[in-house]
């Protein structure tokens, strides 16, 4: 069974950077591939070796400007087929400068109907920039398929796939028909660093780029507007000379000071 | 303006009433729930489990709301999630706060926030704990649904819990994957005692190594804290756990990386190792407190 996913070119937060004014510098911050989707593209793996099928990589380079972003957009795409893609298929369109839910899962949605039309995707439980959680859903609603979010563990069974799912006060296993798409937590399994040689394969898959009028979609303009970074006011006060005695006792003076370490 | 209100627990009418009181000129907000019916909402659809085919199919009959809201649990998101697909409408998760009909959210893990201007129709959820209120279109009629999702819920096992409220604890300590094996987690709870407070942790510690019950767990995804200080040991400081963290007072970390993002959301660092720091802490504390 050939098995998709849909992977995001997150904002790397160790590398966050903002304007005079306090807004995000979107144009200036590097992309990496969104935690939670390696999980996706292993667990796919994992799925297509048993039933002897393809792994689809699917994703749409949201942030912008687009010829800025593309170089670390492929290293993305590359990570994912080093982690167990096989092939991939993506939008690059320079008209992108944000998107949304729904016009991310349209766009998604337009890709694998055209490349594969897998009957399973996958996809992580939230991206790490904008960490709606709602593409899986939203994909399966427009596909016509089934869903099932926060997955711990999954199995393909008697055409239908069994899932336990983490919904905050219960683990619920439930039980939903194919074609489905399903996004799973960091928790499913622990990918590993693809070795070397995976790498040097992964630039060997194809990697088929389109673009929007290609797949007969027109840009929509983001409603989302005043991108900005929460600053982070802390003392920052570093204790590392003298001996861990003298550390704590430094330490222990201050939170007195502060009046949150009381007699 | 027609509101459906969607929630699985009691505990959260008083948010969806809150929120949908602040849009004023609203006519009518019915709720579906899956739990006791409640609140000062027009209608009651009261549903066996939140899905999202049943949501679709409840719209289908009411007609389309201008507004669907739901509170930020997994199954409402993704109910709701599945019912903006379904009919083709935008979505915005986790809303923070509303002004006109420009709503708020958080992005990048808690490192930054984002305005996103309402068009009606369109689909919220709103995180739990910003909003508060009364509507006054009650007592509700109250509809019992009978229908059953397409999703098959096989079985459902209780998460074990400590009991333990971190998110009102004054002090917490929280703990990370610098502990090399569980039991060495004493050494925190030693900490945690001699201050009055208690054990939080990161991600990892509650959910891959279940070393701790989830409701230590602290982050985007976990519980948030609000007390006077926070002490991370052998935390790395992703900012979707520190972020978590950023309305306590004076936050700590003892890690043994110098270069350690922990140490940019601090207020106090110590560069050391948490084996040698902890138990010299927990001996100063006590002799300072007396107990
Ligand atoms: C969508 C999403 C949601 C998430 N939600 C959450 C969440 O709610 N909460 C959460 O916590 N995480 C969350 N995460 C995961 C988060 O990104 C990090 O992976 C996680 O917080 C790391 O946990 P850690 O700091 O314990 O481990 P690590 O990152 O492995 O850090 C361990 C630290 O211990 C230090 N250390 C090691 N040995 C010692 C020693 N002897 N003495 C002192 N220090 C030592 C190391 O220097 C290191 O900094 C989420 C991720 C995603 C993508």
């Amino acid at each position: 069974m050939d098995v998709g996913v849909a992977v995001k070119a997150a904002l790397d937060l160790n590398v966050l950077r903002s304007n005079p004014d306090g807004s995000v510098a979107v144009e200036n911050i590097p992309l990496v591939i969104s935690e939670y989707d390696r999980n996706a593209v292993y667990e796919a793996r994992r799925i297509a070796d048993s039933t002897r099928g393809r792994v689809i990589i699917y994703s749409f380079l949201t942030w912008w400007p687009a010829d800025r972003k593309e170089k670390d957009f492929e290293n993305v795409i590359r990570e994912a087929l080093a982690l167990g893609g096989d092939e991939a298929y993506v939008v690059v369109d320079p008209t992108v400068s944000g998107s949304e839910p729904r016009f991310t899962a349209k766009v998604l949605a337009s890709l694998i109907r055209k490349y594969g039309s897998p009957s399973l995707v996958i996809t992580g439980e939230a991206s790490t920039d904008m960490t709606s959680s709602s593409i899986a859903p939203y994909l399966a609603a427009t596909l016509g398929y089934s869903v099932v979010t926060f997955a711990r563990s999954l199995k393909v069974s008697d055409g239908g796939i069994v899932v336990e799912r983490d919904v905050e006060d219960y683990i619920e296993t439930v039980r939903a028909s194919l074609p489905a798409v399903v996004s799973v937590t960091g928790e499913i399994n622990s990918p590993r660093l693809p070795t070397l040689l995976q790498i040097r394969k992964a630039f060997r898959k194809p990697l088929v780029k389109t673009t929007l009028s290609e797949l007969g979609l027109s840009p929509m303009l983001p409603k989302y507007s005043d991108y900005r970074l929460v600053t982070v006011k802390r003392k920052r006060v570093i204790l590392e000379d003298g001996s861990p005695e003298e550390l704590v006792d430094k330490l222990v003076s201050y939170l007195v000071e502060e009046g949150v370490l009381k007699r | 303006m027609r509101v459906l209100a969607v929630s699985n627990s009691g505990k959260y009418y008083g948010d969806l009433e809150g929120f949908i009181s602040r849009l004023g000129n609203v006519e009518e907000a019915i709720l579906v729930t899956s739990d006791s019916p409640g609140g000062n909402f027009s209608k009651v659809y009261r549903v066996g489990d939140i899905y999202g085919d049943l949501l679709a199919r409840i719209v289908g009959q009411v007609g389309e709301p201008d507004l669907v809201v739901g509170i930020h649990t997994r199954k409402v998101l993704e109910a709701v999630s599945y019912l903006a697909g379904s009919r083709d409408l935008p979505i915005v998760t986790e809303v923070t706060g509303l002004e006109d009909m420009t709503v708020t959210r958080n992005i990048l893990s808690g490192r930054g926030t984002a305005k996103y201007s309402l068009s009606p129709p369109a689909v919220l959820t709103i995180a739990p704990g910003k909003f508060s209120g009364q509507l006054s279109l009650g007592p509700p009629e109250v509809v019992e649904l009978g229908e059953k999702p397409s999703t098959e819920v096989v079985s459902r096992s209780e998460k074990s819990r400590t009991g333990v409220d971190i998110e009102s604890a004054e002090i917490v300590v929280g703990v990370g994957r610098g502990f090399k094996e569980k039991d060495d987690l004493k050494l925190a709870f030693e900490l945690a005692e001699a201050l009055g407070g208690e054990v939080g942790c990161s991600r990892p510690i509650a959910a891959d190594y279940k070393w701790l019950d989830e409701d230590r767990w602290i982050g985007i995804s976990g519980k948030k804290l609000r007390g006077k200080l926070y002490i991370a040991v052998g935390i790395s400081g992703a900012p979707q756990h520190i972020m978590a963290a950023n309305d306590v007072k004076v936050i700590v970390a003892i890690n043994k990386d110098k270069n350690a993002p922990i140490f940019e959301y601090t207020d106090y660092g110590i560069v050391g190792d948490l084996y040698q720091i902890l138990p010299i802490l927990t001996r100063k504390v006590r002799e300072l407190r007396g107990v």
